[in-house]
């Protein structure tokens, strides 16, 4: 018996170093085919937020047909990247693409030890990004606009090229580090049916009592403080001497990043109220509420209010967007280089280029824009299938007749020009709708302000802040839970200690 | 020359690997953590303050709360389920067992999804009952862990022990009473068990059914969001002591049981 068993263990063992011995093997052997081809293969690392870029394999009737041409997105972007690349330079580039959900989370990845060469954080993370000197900063060839490939720095909107040059951190340019990639604002997605346009028009309207229960707030401190300091600051912000003031700007973006422990103070007490008064503090589900007609009023990013819009719109029932009277957070994501991952690789740092530059083509763009419903920071240069592309999604057809005409020529020719060229003859709705939503109009955006990119001290205050709205507080459980947690944690207890004293009598 | 004898021994080999990769080193990292500040120092800052703040103490009252009335709810609902189950003479038995454990085959937030719409047609909103559609919602999710254990300890059990107790002159409840619930302590003992720890840190249910109140699990999410692994991971810690010594307990009661149990 004893023998039998032996024999057996040891034709067990053989089997299993057989198995690992070949797997080994299979190791090897494709390492060493791996290496044969290495010579002309660059890898790159991307990282990206979830369903940010088209992934491909759209329907024959999503084609956009242009009258420069037809796009389609038939393969992936990153696939359609692999194959220019190598056509065009004749490198084969392996992509590793994965994704993050939120910036703390891509921070924390960063920190903790995953390594990256090309990542596409909102701008506050890439300024922290910045100043931590973790970035590799743009090559001079990127900038060069006589290669017909730089597609990025001759699409760029002057608008958004304007503000990457003149936003410092550390007396750089974030246009040194950054490549913008999406960007929009932030406001509230409304049924009009339920809201008036004028409530839905204001920060406000997230403790207002006659939408108790019925709006959803963003889970996320940052996007709760820029509105709670625009509801507590309302009659500042919207006061006439304030708005007409020469230096209009720089006193919005200070008012709406203030960080003093006053603010702080009344910015906790205005999140309790909305804790209160609102549906919930949503991640995710704001969109599907909306469309499924749960709440009547979301805190929305523009580009996710196309999408929810647009789902609305094929349910047979319209929602509207509106951009707070008192001023709206303009944000942006951007590709940014990291130095733990290009290091000093200069084919890598070409690959990751080159994959901006990809992506800001006016084709590609448009492919992007159509996936995901955000807007690009590109406006296409001479190349003007964007702006084609924004007249075929909401220009009106030739028969409707309540048209406006809505003018952007601010974003596709810079603020200081006429912008004539640049005008879509909208259906008036358009004008707070999808349209409005993609392209805010200029009004909206002459109330933007960008949020800083806060230090550790005002973090922490903030963070303590959030915490303070979200916890439960100790010392708010009513004394009768108190009791009756007594009554049952010391009725618990006394009938386990009569058991064990009945047991150690016996 | 030193043999390598193959045993049994060494097919434990790749499940202590596993402890050691994915257990014991995590943990490491997380006592690291919980006991150092940013600069890398030894503190123990994270853990008096855990102590000192009255949000993180009233989360954690909160979450108790939360599973200990999950527990109770879904106690009361499986208990006469799993007796009239065991106990009845119906044929057809494995299926209606069958039909409290497929739910468990449907996946979960497919599941609180579809409550999800059922809550907002009953009561109008999600919103006005946050606590009240937690505690359902948990309910909802861990019953059938609850039922299970103890279905089984009330089937296995002697039913001659109860005859002899009628024999004896115990009436329908006396007997229950003496007889059955005392031998299938063990059950409850283990359904608490699998039904209140998972409940005080399952952040999903919350997040999903609006419940816009922190549970241990969304506070250390938040620590994290802010860049403190260091409080973020003491917390975790902590959540972890907790549920170290509720399982001592049980296991200590569940001993007392069965030499009690012996002895009867």
């Amino acid at each position: 018996m004893t023998v039998k068993r032996k024999r057996t263990g040891r034709i067990c063992f053989l089997i299993f170093c057989t198995a690992l011995f070949l797997s080994l093997f299979c190791f090897i052997e494709t390492e060493a085919s791996g290496k044969a081809q290495e010579e002309k293969q660059v890898t790159l690392r991307i990282c990206n937020w979830e369903e940010y870029i088209d992934l491909g394999d759209w329907d024959e009737e999503d084609t956009i047909d242009l009258d420069s041409g037809d796009i389609i997105g038939e393969n992936s972007m990153v696939e359609d990247f692999t194959d220019w690349y190598y056509e065009t330079y004749g490198i084969r580039v392996k992509v590793e693409y994965s994704t993050f959900g939120t910036n703390e989370d891509l921070y924390n990845m960063l920190t903790l030890g995953d390594t990256y060469d090309l990542v596409c954080p909102s701008e506050y993370m890439i300024m922290k990004l910045m100043t931590e000197d973790r970035l590799v900063p743009l090559s001079g060839e990127f900038f060069d606009t006589s290669d017909k490939e730089n597609y990025y720095i001759k699409g760029i909107s002057p608008y958004i090229r304007n503000i990457f040059e003149e936003n410092e951190i550390d007396g750089k340019p974030w246009s040194d580090y950054a490549a913008g990639y999406m960007w929009g604002i932030t406001g509230i997605v409304y049924n009009p049916e339920l809201v008036s346009k004028e409530d839905a028009s204001t920060w406000r309207i997230l403790n207002n009592p006659a939408y108790y229960r019925q709006i959803t707030i963003k889970d996320n401190v940052r996007d709760s403080y820029f509105a709670a300091v625009g509801a507590i600051k309302s009659e500042l912000l919207t006061s006439r001497e304030f708005i007409q003031d020469a230096d209009y700007k720089e006193n919005l973006e200070r008012e709406m990043n203030d960080t003093s422990a006053e603010t702080i103070k009344k910015v906790q007490e205005y999140l309790q109220d909305v804790k209160k008064n609102a549906y919930s503090f949503e991640t995710d589900s704001g969109k599907a509420d909306m469309v499924t007609g749960k709440v009547a009023a979301n805190y929305q990013w523009s580009g996710d209010s196309v999408y929810t819009l647009d789902q609305a719109d094929e349910d047979g029932f319209t929602l509207a967007f509106a951009v707070p009277e008192e001023a709206t957070n303009i944000y942006f994501d951007g590709w940014v280089m990291l130095k733990d991952g290009i290091g000093g690789d200069k084919a890598k740092q070409h690959a990751a280029e080159a994959f901006i530059n990809f992506n800001s083509r006016a084709d590609n763009v448009i492919r992007n824009m159509y996936y995901i419903g955000y807007t690009s920071v590109i406006s296409g240069g001479r190349d003007r299938r964007v702006f084609e592309y924004a007249d075929w999604c909401y220009g009106a057809d030739g028969d409707e007749e309540d048209v406006t005409e809505y003018d952007l020529g601010y974003f596709f020719l810079g603020e200081e020009a006429e912008g004539e060229e640049y005008v879509i003859t909208a259906p008036s709705d358009q004008v707070y709708r999808q349209l409005f939503s993609q392209y805010p109009s200029q009004e909206a955006i002459s109330k933007s302000s960008l949020m800083d990119c806060f230090d550790e001290e005002q973090m922490q205050a903030i963070n303590q802040m959030w915490i303070n709205v979200r916890c439960y507080n100790i010392h708010d459980i009513p004394v009768w839970t108190w009791m009756v947690a007594g009554i049952v944690i010391s009725s618990l207890l006394v009938a386990g200690g009569k058991k064990i004293w009945e047991k150690h009598k016996s | 020359m030193h043999k390598f004898m193959f045993s049994r021994k060494n097919l434990g080999i790749p499940y202590g690997l596993f402890l050691a990769v994915f257990v014991m080193a995590p943990l490491l990292v997380l006592i690291y953590f919980a006991f150092t500040n940013g600069q890398g120092e030894f503190t123990l800052l994270n853990l008096t303050g855990f102590f000192s703040d009255p949000n993180t103490l009233g989360t954690l009252c909160y979450s108790f709360g939360i599973a200990a009335v999950t527990t109770a709810v879904c106690l009361l609902l499986a208990y006469p389920a799993a007796y009239i189950l065991a106990t009845s003479r119906l044929k057809a038995k494995s299926v209606i067992v069958l039909l409290f454990i497929m739910p468990m085959w449907i996946n979960f937030s497919l599941r609180i999804t579809a409550l999800k719409e059922i809550l907002t047609w009953a009561e109008g909103s999600l919103a006005y009952h946050p606590f009240l559609n937690t505690v359902l919602g948990m309910s909802y999710d861990f019953l059938p862990f609850m039922i299970l254990p103890i279905y089984t300890t009330i089937s296995k059990m002697d039913e001659a022990l109860l005859e002899a107790a009628r024999d004896l002159g115990a009436g329908g409840l006396q007997a229950f009473l003496k007889v059955t619930l005392p031998l299938s302590l063990p059950g409850i003992i283990s359904g608490v068990s699998m039904v209140f720890l998972p409940a005080m840190t399952n952040y999903v249910v919350l997040d999903m059914l609006y419940n816009s109140t922190y549970i241990m699990g969304s506070l250390i999410g938040s620590y994290f969001a802010s860049y403190n692994w260091h409080g973020g991971s003491m917390i975790a810690l902590i959540l972890l002591g907790i549920v170290c010594l509720f399982t001592l307990m049980t296991r200590g009661i569940e001993e007392e049981n069965t030499r009690g149990g012996m002895l009867l």
